[in-house]
């Protein structure tokens, strides 16, 4: 009984270890962020702190192109929403309701170009989006990022619409509806939280995006949030507290992910993520 | 009124598949396609046009030092960066398998890290390895393991760890998921059997555990391996592949090429050679555990 409890508090030891780990960084990034320029730079730190100031949040809005950054990140991830949910949800519809030649090679080539690694697909998108003068665009950015997450929400729909059952369409064109009519007041409704799923990976691979947006974008009015961020710290004094500030920003809508629609993410992190 | 062979039938077959595998095609497909064949063409970024190089950019590539070195860093990277995920991960998940209080809130703090955006990764790990500032090293010399600061990122030999060590930190809270969910997908009555027979806590997991968890490790090392072969933005963001090139992997020697030189026929078989490895991987992938089941492609 002894010994057990003494293995019991060593395994919490070694637990509250890991968890630190894992944590500190979030909290150390969140700390640096509110720590005023002049104590941040004097190292011996104190690991907790009450003379916090919002200065570093100041400078990022007002001596940086932070905003700019941030609208065209929002404008690429819901055009990689809106381009996703359509193609995907007709995609798994189609799928899964008809039968024809192909759906073997079809979830194998989706599969496969999943594994697609960015690099490969940023350098040739480069030069075919230059020669169409595509570049610099949010359209070309889009399409791009319809690359990295597509696959996925493909897979994710394909899965969801078959457990979406064909009595209840059956029934809808018993009373008369149109296969059109079925799909897009019984069918779409119940794939709903399928449909979230979808639409929170492209917001998400979107908003994480740094390959293409690096290699695609390069004029600087066009940058997203993390070419934009990577900039920061290219300079020959970094403003770490600023650094922070805007990591902190950027990582807020994947908390809120993360905190609050956690039960949408779980069915496409079982496909293995990249 | 859904008979195979009406028209209707294929107008809707059509036009709900099309549109994703246009989009599959323009972004995916054709761009790889694309790659594979200027490999074989001279390309630069000053000239309009291109002329028929035949395997000359693979000779280059293949009898460049550059080339040989950055692929053994890909496999370093890789290898290393896989095992401390596998290992911290299988860790971490059988320490979580046993303490059921604060579940929730402990699964929540493990998918931050992988879902954060890279840069945020990037940024944070720069700011705790800093040499000067960082409060990694500031913690080393309060403890009195090293002397002087150690100059994490930018050291020849430390750069290495460091990236391994950031990749490892984003990743392996999601292999520790993976694993946790598998562990708990495991029956408690072969426990209660193994005990019957006299086995103890270490049998018990040699003999029950470990075998449950043989295929899902399999699984996670080879996707993860596939994808960490071919990672360029962390390891970009932290180094940019110095110090004079010791975390240089593949992906970052093909973008070098493309974009410092501007020899696209050269990038693209820089390309072609990691796609070569991925179809490998996948290959293996397909055959062992054909993902295509989750579907019901007989339908």
């Amino acid at each position: 009984m002894k010994k057990a409890g003494v293995q019991h508090r060593i395994l919490m030891i070694i637990l509250m270890i890991v968890l630190a780990a894992v944590a500190f960084p979030f909290y150390w990034m969140l700390l640096s962020s509110f720590t005023p320029r002049t104590v941040l730079f004097q190292p011996p730190y104190k690991f907790f702190r009450l003379d916090l100031s919002v200065e570093n949040y100041r400078d990022l809005f007002f001596a940086t192109e932070f905003l700019t950054y941030m609208k065209n990140s929002v404008i690429a991830a819901i055009g990689a929403i809106l381009l996703n949910v359509f193609a995907a949800t007709l995609a798994g519809y189609g799928l899964t309701r008809f039968t024809f030649w192909g759906k073997k090679q079809f979830a194998q080539g989706t599969l496969f170009s999943y594994m697609f690694p960015a690099m490969l697909m940023a350098i040739p998108l480069y030069i075919i989006l230059s020669a169409l003068q595509m570049r610099n665009t949010y359209t070309g950015l889009i399409l791009a990022h319809m690359a990295i997450s597509l696959p996925l929400n493909i897979w994710i729909m394909w899965q969801y619409f078959q457990i979406v059952p064909m009595s209840l369409e059956e029934a809808a064109w018993v009373c008369g509806a149109g296969r059109l009519r079925a799909l897009r007041e019984v069918c779409l409704p119940s794939a709903k939280p399928g449909i979230l799923s979808v639409a929170i990976f492209s917001f998400a691979l979107s908003w994480n995006d740094f390959t293409f947006a690096f290699i695609l974008q390069t004029d600087k009015n066009m940058f997203t949030l993390p070419i934009g961020l990577a900039t920061f710290v290219e300079q020959t004094a970094i403003h770490w507290g600023m650094v922070m500030s805007s990591a902190v920003l950027v990582s807020l809508p994947t908390f809120a992910l993360v905190f609050f629609l956690q039960r949408y993410l779980l069915s496409g992190l079982r496909v293995g993520g990249s | 009124m859904d008979k195979k062979d009406s028209s209707q039938y294929w107008l809707w077959v059509v036009g709900t598949t099309v549109p994703a595998l246009l989009f599959l095609t323009i972004v995916a497909y054709l761009p790889i396609l694309y790659a594979v064949g200027i490999s074989f063409y001279k390309k630069t970024a000053f000239s309009p046009t291109m002329t028929w190089a035949g395997l000359k950019n693979y000779s280059f590539i293949l009898g460049e030092a550059d080339f040989w070195a950055a692929l053994v860093r890909s496999v370093v990277f890789t290898v290393g960066s896989v095992l401390v995920q596998l290992i911290w991960g299988v860790g971490v998940a059988l320490l979580l398998n046993r303490t059921f209080r604060m579940m929730t809130a402990i699964r929540s703090l493990f998918i931050l890290p992988y879902l954060l955006p890279t840069i945020v990764v990037a940024l944070v790990f720069q700011w705790l390895l800093n040499q000067e500032y960082g409060v990694i090293n500031q913690l080393l010399l309060q403890a009195g393991m090293v002397k002087t600061p150690i100059n994490f990122i930018g050291g020849l030999d430390t750069a290495m760890y460091s990236v391994i060590g950031t990749a490892s930190w984003q990743y392996g809270s999601f292999v520790a998921l993976m694993v946790l969910a598998r562990l708990q997908a495991i029956p408690q009555r072969l426990y209660e059997a193994a005990q019957v027979c006299g086995a103890g806590t270490l049998r018990c997991f040699w003999d029950v555990t470990l075998p449950n968890l043989k295929t899902t490790i399999v699984l996670l090392a080879l996707l993860r391996g596939i994808w960490m072969f071919n990672k360029f933005d962390i390891i970009w963001l932290i180094t940019r592949g110095g110090p004079l090139k010791a975390t240089e992997t593949l992906p970052l020697y093909a973008y070098r090429l493309a974009f410092e030189e501007f020899d696209f026929g050269i990038a693209a078989g820089a390309c072609t050679v990691m796609f070569l490895v991925l179809v490998v991987g996948s290959i293996v992938y397909f055959k062992l555990f054909d993902p295509t089941k989750e579907v019901e492609v007989g339908r």
